[in-house]
């Protein structure tokens, strides 16, 4: 490492900052980029194209950087595809080039392909076709995409903030700035996003003055006023995109995820000053390291106090060439020559002239109405090849050690193009700039296509003063800063040099991509006529870049190819966001237990404690079996299953939805909702009912007890509660609107155990001692007793979901655990909800795998209920002959035709000689300890679904195909003996 | 779109609200109104619910073409 004079520059002090690249120990200084302290270095291969790997450099200094796309961090926690010149160094910084191996000097890939030559547009689909792509998407995978996926994440979430305020203005240049100073003074509560770590844009390489001051003293003026006035100013903040009325800014203090903020902001108005991006010229090998965006050098030089290069060839179209070139000289840098593709007489102005007797006097040649046509050497530029346009004469090489190009200017839109923001393009420019908005936006500035100072300066600040009025704020706001910089540029649109067509393939459009003007020829010969069909046949102006330097040029050059204008082909459009995001920034707070609530029933704890493994089911956490019953849920599950039948215990039913439904018209209101009627329900009697959705598929089921006259309780499958209310609601606020009816989701207000078993009648009253014995002896099926229990009231329903006798117990949460205690204490263990599906599964009753909402009643088997006639929400459609067919699902029951084979949930259907016609599938299956085999739930063609059919299960993911043979879905007690007894 | 005006509340982000139907055209059957629905480009008439507020049901009519919500209003006198 050789000792340098320290750089001096806007955004760089002394202190130096060690980092590494590709392994080697470099010392930068404090506030440059990981960019700026390679150049300061020598290096300037920084990566490999994705496709070509061709050795490439930097070509622009911010997010539109193609080529210098690094890795930071150690694998597996990486961060891929960082631009070099965003990411600030910071102590210890770890980063590496993307797109080689093993390296980056020596790349294998670009070894196989220099001979094979150039993929054009298309080649992978067109090529890789035999036997399949996918044969050889993984090879091919290995060496496509940018960077490398990391194999962990160890980010903080990062911090989400909400803001509203009067005027947002994106971009901190020379408008931005004018723009929230008008607004601050207007009165407006003003907020201001810069994309960069500081203030200014532009101007601190423009050479500008505004209101007599240096730009650094008057940005450092503008900013103190500005938070005088109470204006908020956040910089490393990019805007990634909006609409309708909101606006997402992204913030990544030194241009790397880890701390980093999105803001959520909602401004009455909103402008649009983010700048413009310049964009370079085509020319054969315009990819060459050393080959760098003019802006880009100045910038380096400005901010960094970093050369690009000391003897640069200057190639462009307008006025800014000779100011660059004279501020270059300025700097100590001798440029060669300066190549103008206009003709000479456009350079003939004042404020030109002044800038070429700069260059006469340090004798640097001026070319008007030339080109560059090709740069030479391998490695990096060696010497550029110039011809006269128009003129048949012959070539002329310029030794040079960079190409610093410059083809005008591209306005940052992407911000305008969302909520029907359409962009025209404005001649004068070549440029796409904002065309009609909705109300909340204004653009100024070089992203509305102006670019000369003094007119930047005077439109921010008009945009700011009107969007402050709009907003509403009164107050004066005083004379608008003066500005004075570089004149106007007076471009002249010139997107490519002249080339023989088989140089096209090496006059580079979009460097990230590799696309080249051959591939857009090749795209259109091949009727890819839209701009939007030759961005993604050919990938122009995809990945990271996003066609920021790109996509406009390779939009003019289809005009030229198509021999149309390029107002008429247009540029694609760009999807917000406008950077590349994480993940975790996307997700914000919404991650664990933020992204999805877990509900505790009242006996949470007391399942912890005693051996119950919990896991997630709906929005609760439930028990799914006790270890004291065995090693894992199956052997567990049929242990606690097999103890309900013979002996008796209890499960946690607490996260049963419960909705109370009060008033006059409760009972009417239920009829219409339910497939049966609740007003035939006495008071303390229940019923299970079913509801439908208005196109007749069955959507929840529960039992609905009739609390008085006027007061139901309507029970729903756990998880459901919340939808069901808003179902109910909608009806009730809709349809019969005016019914004097009350919902409340009382789901949470409830403990609920369910005690079941031959044994359960006697622990029960064991358990709730001497006063409920009588009552609990006296329920008959369905009926339901209320009264007070240890100073709290209890609820104690007859019903069943295993088939056995059974009881439900509604108590208060805060009892629930006494009285789980107390029940299990007078001898019924508890089960989980393995052995709840084991016992459910015997008996054929229906959970959400069957009530999957493509099934109605009829195949459900609920003729009984449909025979009622009620005319409910759904009913009338369950008429139509298509629900009638043939083809229709039937829910029967499955065993195993050996009585001993298994079968799961998920095995297809079929007969036994038509393997490939699915009839259905499982939807439920179980091991039942009580009939001693594999037993299933299915939906199977009415076709096909007679008793004692014979098919077979066909499981081919698992390997497995079991003969079958259909029975009812009522495996075991079928006169429903034990529920009754 | 991404903020609606409840009547009661105000303007609230729109996770707060839950979408239920596009009403159906004027005279539909019921059978056309679940099978064979209009998309109107232009207009169109909704049902929403300010279900993480206070819970009313709105009668949304927006263009979602444009995503413009050009009126918001409550359905029925249902009580809560």
């Amino acid at each position: 490492m050789s000792e340098r004079p320290p750089r001096s520059g806007t955004r760089v002090t002394t202190e130096p900052v060690r980092f590494s690249f590709d392994g080697r120990e470099y010392v930068g200084q404090r506030g440059d980029t990981l960019a700026s302290a390679l150049l300061a270095h020598g290096v300037t291969l920084l990566g490999r194209s994705v496709k070509y790997r061709r050795r490439r450099g930097l070509l622009a200094v911010g997010p539109e950087e193609p080529n210098a796309l690094v890795t930071v961090g150690e694998t597996p926690l990486v961060i891929p595809n960082v631009p070099a010149p965003q990411l600030v160094l910071r102590d210890g910084l770890v980063a590496r080039s993307q797109n080689r191996w093993p390296s980056l000097k020596f790349d294998v890939a670009a070894m196989l392909q220099a001979g094979g030559g150039f993929f054009g547009a298309g080649f992978y689909y067109k090529t890789f076709i035999w036997p399949s792509w996918r044969t050889y998407e993984g090879l091919i995978r290995n060496l496509a995409g940018l960077g490398e996926a990391p194999g962990a994440a160890a980010l903080p979430p990062p911090s989400v903030e909400h803001l509203s305020c009067d005027v947002l203005v994106g971009g901190g240049g020379a408008a931005g700035l004018s723009a929230a100073l008008a607004a601050a003074r207007a009165g407006a509560r003003v907020v201001l996003c810069e994309r960069e770590p500081e203030l200014g844009g532009e101007l601190d390489f423009e050479g500008a003055a505004l209101d007599g001051k240096g730009a650094a003293d008057w940005i450092r003026a503008v900013r103190a006023e500005l938070q005088s006035h109470g204006a908020r100013v956040l910089t490393d903040a990019t805007v990634i995109g909006g609409s309708d009325g909101l606006v997402i800014v992204h913030q990544v203090p030194g241009g790397l995820a880890g701390r980093d903020a999105m803001f959520r902001i909602r401004p009455r108005r909103f402008v649009i000053a983010m700048g413009a991006i310049e964009r370079p010229i085509a020319f054969e090998e315009n990819d060459r390291p050393g080959v760098m965006l003019l802006g880009a050098a100045e910038r380096l030089l400005a901010r960094y106090g970093v050369v690009a290069g000391q003897r640069p060839l200057l190639f462009g179209n307008h006025d800014r060439l000779y100011a660059a070139a004279a501020r270059l000289i300025e700097g100590g840098i001798r440029p060669v020559g300066v190549v103008d593709t206009r003709p000479s007489a456009t350079t003939e102005r004042a404020t030109v002239a002044r800038h070429r007797s700069v260059l006469e006097r340090a004798a640097v040649p001026c070319f008007a109405r030339h080109a560059v046509l090709a740069v030479n050497g391998r490695g990096r530029v060696r010497a550029a090849t110039i011809a006269a346009l128009g003129a048949t004469g012959g070539t002329r090489i310029v030794e040079c050690d960079s190409v610093l190009v410059s083809g005008g200017w591209s306005p940052s839109v992407h911000a305008g193009l969302h909520e029907g923001g359409e962009r025209r393009y404005a001649e004068g420019s070549g440029a796409f700039i904002a065309g009609a908005q909705p109300g909340w936006r204004l653009s100024a500035g070089a992203a509305n296509g102006t670019l000369e100072l003094a007119a930047v300066v005077a439109e921010g600040f008009a945009a700011g003063e009107r969007a402050a009025r709009e907003a509403g704020a009164a107050r004066g706001v005083g004379t608008a800063p003066v500005g004075a910089g570089d004149a106007e540029p007076r471009l002249v649109p010139f997107w490519r040099s002249p080339a023989p067509l088989a140089a096209e393939k090496r006059q580079f459009v979009d460097l990230q991509n590799d696309v080249t003007v051959a591939d857009l020829r090749q795209a259109l010969a091949e009727g890819f006529i839209d701009i939007e069909h030759v961005k993604r046949y050919t990938t122009l102006g995809v990945g990271t870049e996003q066609g920021r330097t790109g996509s406009v040029l390779g939009a003019a050059i289809i005009a030229e190819l198509k021999g149309e204008t390029l107002a008429t082909v247009g540029a694609s459009r760009t999807r917000p966001p406008y950077h590349p995001l994480t993940l975790a920034a996307i997700a914000g707070h919404r991650v664990g237990q933020q992204l999805r609530v877990r509900r505790r029933t009242p006996l949470h704890e007391w399942h912890e404690a005693n051996g119950g493994v919990l896991e997630p089911a709906e929005f609760w956490m439930r028990t799914r079996y006790y270890r004291t019953n065995g090693i894992d849920a199956y052997t567990a599950g049929i242990a606690e299953a097999h103890r309900v039948r013979t002996h008796g215990g209890v499960v946690d039913g607490s996260t049963l939805g419960k909705i109370e439904v009060a008033g006059e018209d409760a009972a009417r209101y239920l009829d219409r909702l339910y497939l049966s009627k609740a007003s035939t329900i006495k008071v303390g009697r229940s019923k299970y009912m079913v509801n439908l959705r208005e196109d007749g598929m069955v959507l929840d089921d529960g039992i609905v007890l009739r609390l008085a006259e006027d007061r139901f309780l309507a029970t729903t499958g756990s998880g459901h509660a919340e939808h069901m209310l808003a179902h109910f609601e909608h009806y009730r606020d809709t349809e019969w609107s005016g019914a004097d009816v009350a919902l409340a989701n009382v789901t949470e207000a409830w403990g609920v155990i369910v005690a079941a078993g031959p044994a359960s009648r006697e622990a029960l009253g064991t358990a709730l001692g001497p006063e409920w014995i009588g009552r609990v002896a006296a329920l008959a099926h369905m009926e339901f007793a209320e009264g007070p229990y240890r100073g709290g009231e209890l609820r104690l329903l007859r019903a069943s979901f295993s088939g056995e006798l059974a009881y439900e117990l509604h108590c208060r949460p805060g009892q629930a655990v006494g009285l789980w205690q107390s029940l299990v204490a007078a001898g019924l263990p508890p089960y989980g909800l393995e052995a709840l599906d084991i016992l459910r599964v015997e008996k054929g009753y229906l959970v959400g795998s069957e009530m999957n909402g493509q099934t109605t009643p009829a195949d459900l088997g609920m003729d009984g209920l449909l025979k009622l006639g009620n005319p409910c929400v759904g009913r009338a459609l369950l008429d139509r002959p298509a629900f009638h067919a043939a083809s229709r699902p039937k829910l029967v029951g499955l065993r195993a035709a050996d009585g001993k084979s298994v079968i799961l949930g998920g095995a297809h259907i079929t007969r036994p000689n038509a393997p490939a016609r699915s009839l259905g599938y499982i939807t439920s299956s179980a091991f039942s300890p009580a009939l001693g085999e594999w037993i299933a739930l299915a939906l199977v063609a009415r076709s096909d679904a007679g008793d004692g059919t014979s098919l077979v299960a066909r499981d081919p993911l698992r390997g497995r195909d079991v003969a079958v043979r259909v029975t009812a879905p009522v495996h075991f007690d079928p006169g429903a003996q034990r529920m009754n007894s | 779109m991404n903020r609606l005006v409840c009547p009661f509340c105000g303007a609230r982000e729109l996770e707060e609200f839950l979408f239920r139907k596009t009403l159906p055209e004027e005279g539909a059957s019921e059978y056309e109104a679940i099978y064979e629905r209009t998309n109107r480009l232009d207009d169109s008439l909704e049902h929403w619910q300010h279900v993480h507020g206070c819970r009313a049901w709105l009668e949304v009519r927006r263009n979602p073409s444009t995503g413009a919500v050009l009126e918001v209003r409550m359905i029925g006198g249902g009580r809560s």
